[in-house]
């Protein structure tokens, strides 16, 4: 005997009442619930994703380049100019290390603090909408909070913000609104230096202070670290500072790894806090 | 389909290629899905945010306004051919 079933559409499968948006938006609050529950188990689903995507885009570059010798040529100057840029502030650092450590009456004091941990970026500007890097070394390889990420060349990059059992996640100093103090020129300027967003960073000096297009400007290390160049000063006349629009001299979209280490920033916001609060 | 592609790019979007390309499919998807723009703000933000560098999760706060603006221009043309 044949039997017949009423076959029961379910609306929310239905080709015309699907939602694409509310699947989506489901998906999102699922790994959002995974994000917030397991957020190491998080990491390591997504890093052979961000991986890939990595590779893709170095794919992509590469097969863009073979086009035509000006586009090869062109590529060739840039990744020479980046290793330029790289071995410069490679030399500023460690001659600015090498000062640094005469003038110190203890030097195997501040040689003990160079030991780093090397990661490597798992997530980076611009595909990280904040000034953000997500990178692949947390608490069990000796990461803390408060240490600070230095790029190739020793160039500072943030401050470790989140740590989690095999991952890390890097607040730039160019996050916006982020202020760093640090100094100008020849003449050691102190200023202070706020986060514009994009790498990028700006920091108001006197007029009278005479900084100019492509001065370096630096940061505490140890020593004196280079963070940026001047690339632009906008004045008015009515006011007496200018605002020095500053470059980084690292090119943050091209980081592939980071040192981290202490530098006592975090033991210096702790005394800020102490001294605050208890005097 | 075209829909289920524009929600999926978007997606993938927001991990393979710059944020300003995300924005722009986010956009473009709530023409026909209102939804994406605040699901791929959430996505965003469980991927990247850090109190550290932003005071709030402003692409989950974008991707809201923006799922709201598309709801109220398809609540305007109802009698149109957006459906």
């Amino acid at each position: 005997m044949k039997r017949t079933f009423l076959v029961r559409r379910n609306a929310l499968l239905s080709s015309t009442h699907f939602s694409w948006g509310a699947a989506a938006l489901a998906f999102a609050v699922l790994v959002l619930f995974v994000r917030l529950l397991a957020p190491n188990l998080f990491w390591y689903v997504a890093t052979p994703v961000f991986r890939s995507a990595d590779a893709l885009a170095t794919q992509g570059h590469s097969l863009l380049s073979r086009f035509g010798d000006a586009t090869l040529l062109a590529a060739q100057n840039e990744q020479l100019a980046h290793q330029n840029v790289v071995l410069a502030n490679e030399n500023q650092t460690l001659s600015q290390k090498v000062e640094s450590l005469l003038a110190l009456l203890n030097p195997s004091a501040t040689a003990r603090n160079m030991k780093g941990i090397l990661a490597g970026v798992i997530a980076r500007p611009p595909e990280s909408p904040y000034d953000t890097l997500v990178v692949a070394a947390g608490a069990e390889d000796g990461v803390v909070r408060g240490q600070e990420a230095f790029g190739p060349g020793g160039v500072p990059l943030g401050v470790v913000g989140a740590v989690l059992a095999h991952f890390s996640r890097v607040t730039l100093f160019s996050a916006p609104g982020r202020t760093t103090n640090g100094w100008i020129g020849r003449e050691n300027l102190p200023l202070t230096i706020v986060g514009a967003g994009g790498g990028a960073f700006h920091a108001s000096v006197a007029r009278s202070a005479g900084i100019a297009v492509g001065d370096t400007v630096f940061v505490p290390g140890p020593g004196k670290l280079p963070i940026g160049v001047v690339s632009r000063i906008d004045s008015d006349p009515s006011s007496p500072v200018v605002i020095l629009r500053i470059m980084p001299t690292l090119n943050l979209f091209s980081v592939t790894w980071v040192e981290l280490r202490d530098t006592g920033i975090e033991l210096l916001r702790s005394f800020q806090e102490a001294t605050s609060t208890r005097i | 389909m075209i829909r289920g592609i524009l929600t999926l790019g978007t997606f993938i979007s927001v991990i393979f290629f710059p944020w300003p390309l995300t924005v722009l499919l986010a956009l473009v998807s709530s023409l026909g899905e209102p939804l994406v723009p605040l699901a791929a703000g959430l996505f965003v933000d469980t991927l990247y945010y850090s109190p550290q560098a932003s005071l709030a999760p402003f692409f989950t706060l974008l991707g809201a306004l923006a799922t709201g603006g598309a709801f109220f221009v398809r609540s305007r043309m109802r009698t149109g051919t957006i459906r």
